[in-house]
C-alpha cells in the first residue's frame, strides 16, 4: 500500500509520529558526520543526508549497555530498556543491515536486550543520497524489501510512501488528514527519480564468487600491504551497521557482593578480540585479523552477504584503508 | 588473569619514583569512596596520604614514577624483593613518559648541562625508564595522569583475586562508541587516537581536541609508521609528527625506531 505526502506537511507527519515514540533522526553534526539524534528542533531535521557514522544498529545493539544487575547470593536482574522509539530517515542499506543483525539477534535464542528495543521501535525508511564511495547495487541492498514500518521515497515535492507492516499502517490511519493516495503521474514521476538514485551508485564491487578467491588468497600480499597501514584501530567494525560482535565485562560494587554486567560492541580488529581463557589468541597479528574481516563482510548470511554497500569503513578509516580497492587488488581484475 | 590473596586484608604500599606525584593523587581523589575502599586494605605506606610508613613485606605495591636516578633504583628493587604482586601505575611508571622524550637523543652530560648548567652528572641520573625495564611487572594501569574510575575498578579488582581490567584498544574505539566525529577525519588535525591506549573516554576529541597521547601508545600494537603517513598525509612534517609521538612515548621500541631527531644543544621546540 502506497500514500502520498507532501513535503509542507512533514512537520506535521513528525509531530505524529512522536505520539508512537520519541523520534530520532539525522541531524548534522560535523561536515561529514550525520548522526541519529533525539529531534527537538524540525528544522534540525537533515532527510537528505548520505550516510550516519554510527550506523542505526545503535538503537538495538547499544554501543555500551548495561545487561544485569549482580548478586553474589540473589543471582541477577535483567536490565531491559522498553522505551518506544521512532526511526526517521533510514536507508535501504541500513534497513538491510539491520535485517542481517535481526537473524543473528532474533533467532532460536533471541537476544532479549535487542528484541525488547526491536519490538518497542518503529523504523520508518527514506531514500538515500548516493556519494562515490556507495556500492549497495554490488552487494544487493540498494532496496529494502522489508524490515521496515514504513518506507518514504522522495519524489520532488512529496514523498511516495511504502507501507511496510500493521504499526505502519496504524500511523498511516493517524495522518488522514496530511496523506493523499498515489495518481499516475506520482507514480511515472516515482520511476524516473529511482532510475536517477541507481545510475548515482557507480561504485562496483565484483562479489561473484568473492568467496572462492577470498579462501584462494590467504597468502596474497595486498593483505600484509594493508597491514602495513592499518592501526587496528576498530574504527571500520565500529561504523560497520552489520557488524555484531561484543564484548562483556562484570563491574563489581565495594562490597564485592553487588556489580554490574555489561557490554559494549567489540571489533575483530582490536588485538583481544580473539582472544580466548589460558591465553591463547587465534589472530595474534594484524594481517590475520585483516583477512578475517574482510572474510566475514564478504560471506554469507542465509544467503545475504554481510556487506550492505554502505561505504562507511572506507569513509572513516584514519589510514585511508579503501574496501572495494583491497577487494579488487585480491581478485586481480 | 587472577592472583591469589593470601591476607583478607591485603597489604598494599603506594610508591613514588621520579614524576608529579600525581598518579597518588588521582587515588586520593576517588573521593566518594576513598575511606570505605582504602579501609579494605592494610596500608603500610602511602606517601601522599600519611607519613607513616612501615618497612615490610607486601601483598602489593603500587609504584608511580620512573626510574631515573640510581636512588631510583634501589628504592623499586627493594619494593619488588618485598612484595607478591607489583602495579605500575601511570606513564612514569609503565615507560618513562614525558621525561623519556629525550632518550636515544641527547646524552644525560648535555641533559645536565640544558636544565643544571653543570657537565657533571651530580644526581646519578639514568635514562628515564619505566619500571619495567628493571624489574617484573604484574600489572599496569596506564595513565598520564590515571583515570580514578580505572584506579577504583582496579582496586575492586585486586580485592576479588582478579588483575584488573586495562583497554588494550585505541581511543578511536571510544569515540565512535561515543559518536564523537573524528578529528582526523573531519578536520585533519595531529590525533594520535588511532595507536594511543583508550580508558579515558576520549575525553579529548569528545571536546574537538586531538589527541597528544598522555596514556600511552599500545605495547606490541602501535603501528607508528601509520601514524607517521596519516599526519604526513595531512601537511605535517616529520620533525613535528615525531617530537609529537615522543612527548609522551619517547621510550616504545616503534616510536623510537621512527628516526632520531638531531636535537642540538640548547634548541627548544615551538
Amino acid at each position: 500500500m502506497y500514500k502520498k505526502l507532501f513535503k509542507k506537511h512533514l512537520e506535521n507527519f513528525i509531530s505524529i509520529l512522536s505520539k508512537f515514540g520519541v523520534v530520532y533522526a539525522p541531524v548534522k553534526k560535523a561536515s561529514k558526520l550525520y548522526d541519529f539524534t533525539e529531534l527537538t528542533d524540525f528544522k534540525e531535521l537533515q532527510l537528505k543526508y548520505t550516510r550516519t557514522m554510527i550506523p542505526p544498529k545503535k538503537f538495538f545493539l547499544k554501543p555500551k549497555e548495561p545487561l544485569y544487575l549482580l548478586n553474589k547470593d540473589k543471582g541477577f536482574k535483567e536490565i531491559v530498556d522498553d522505551s518506544k522509539t521512532v526511526l526517521l530517515g533510514v536507508h535501504s542499506c541500513d534497513i538491510n543491515a539491520i535485517n542481517l543483525l535481526d537473524r543473528v539477534y532474533l533467532n532460536q535464542f533471541p537476544d532479549l536486550f535487542y528484541k525488547t528495543r526491536r519490538d518497542n521501535t518503529i523504523i520508518i525508511g527514506v531514500s538515500c543520497e548516493p556519494d562515490e564511495n556507495c556500492f549497495c547495487t554490488s552487494t544487493g541492498s540498494s532496496h529494502a524489501l522489508r524490515g521496515f514500518d514504513l518506507f518514504m521515497h522522495e519524489v520532488d515535492d512529496r514523498y511516495i510512501i511504502r507501507v511496510g507492516s500493521l504499526k505502519g499502517f496504524q500511523i498511516i490511519s493517524e495522518c488522514k488528514n496530511i496523506l493523499a493516495d498515489t495518481s499516475l503521474p506520482d507514480i511515472k514521476e516515482f520511476k524516473r527519480v529511482e532510475a536517477e538514485r541507481i545510475k548515482r551508485i557507480s561504485l562496483n564491487l565484483n562479489v561473484n564468487g568473492i568467496q572462492d578467491i577470498l579462501d584462494l588468497s590467504h597468502d596474497h600480499s595486498a593483505w600484509q600491504e594493508n597491514a602495513d597501514i592499518c592501526f587496528g584501530c576498530g574504527t571500520c567494525n565500529l561504523v560497520c551497521p552489520t557488524c555484531r560482535c561484543y564484548d562483556v565485562v562484570d563491574y563489581l560494587k565495594l562490597d564485592l557482593k553487588n556489580g554490574l554486567r555489561a557490554r559494549r560492541w567489540d571489533s575483530c580488529m582490536l588485538r583481544q578480540h580473539a582472544l580466548v581463557a589460558g591465553g591463547l589468541n587465534f589472530r595474534p597479528t594484524r594481517v590475520e585479523r585483516l583477512y578475517n574481516r574482510f572474510n566475514c563482510k564478504m560471506s554469507f548470511s542465509e544467503d545475504s552477504l554481510n556487506c550492505v554497500g554502505c561505504g562507511r569503513c572506507t569513509v572513516y578509516c584514519p589510514a585511508d584503508i579503501n574496501f572495494v580497492e583491497v577487494l579488487n587488488q585480491v581478485r586481480e581484475d | 588473569m587472577t592472583w591469589i590473596i593470601k591476607n583478607e586484608k591485603p597489604k598494599i604500599g603506594v610508591f613514588s619514583l621520579t614524576g608529579c606525584a600525581g598518579d597518588q593523587l588521582m587515588i586520593l581523589n576517588l573521593e566518594d569512596t576513598l575511606i570505605e575502599l582504602l579501609a579494605k586494605f592494610d596500608i603500610k605506606s602511602f606517601q601522599e596520604a600519611s607519613s607513616y610508613s612501615e618497612n615490610t613485606k607486601l601483598d602489593i605495591a603500587f609504584i608511580e614514577g620512573s626510574v631515573s636516578t640510581d636512588h631510583d633504583l634501589k628504592i623499586l628493587k627493594n619494593i619488588r624483593e618485598n612484595s607478591s604482586l607489583l602495579v605500575a601505575i601511570g606513564d612514569c611508571a609503565i615507560n618513562g613518559c614525558v621525561q623519556a622524550m629525550r632518550n636515544n637523543q641527547t646524552s644525560i652530560a648535555e641533559r645536565m648541562l640544558d636544565v643544571y648548567g653543570v657537565k657533571d652528572n651530580v644526581y646519578n641520573a639514568l635514562e628515564p625508564k619505566g619500571v619495567g625495564e628493571y624489574v617484573k611487572v604484574d600489572a599496569e594501569i596506564p595513565g598520564c595522569p590515571i583515570e580514578k574510575e580505572e584506579v577504583f575498578n582496579a582496586f575492586i579488582s585486586l580485592l576479588n583475586g582478579d588483575m584488573p581490567l586495562i583497554p588494550d584498544y585505541p581511543v578511536c574505539v571510544e569515540c565512535k562508541l561515543n559518536g564523537y566525529p573524528c578529528v582526523i577525519i573531519e578536520e585533519s588535525k595531529p590525533c594520535l587516537g588511532p595507536i594511543i591506549t583508550a580508558g579515558c573516554d576520549a575525553r579529548c576529541p569528545g571536546l574537538g581536541l586531538d589527541c597528544i597521547g598522555c596514556r600511552g601508545a599500545i605495547r606490541g600494537e602501535t603501528n607508528a609508521k601509520a601514524e607517521l603517513e596519516t599526519l604526513r598525509k595531512r601537511g605535517y612534517n616529520d620533525k613535528y609528527i615525531i617530537n609529537r609521538l615522543r612527548f609522551f612515548a619517547g621510550n616504545f621500541e616503534d616510536i623510537k625506531n621512527l628516526g632520531v631527531r638531531e636535537a642540538s644543544k640548547g634548541e627548544r621546540d615551538e
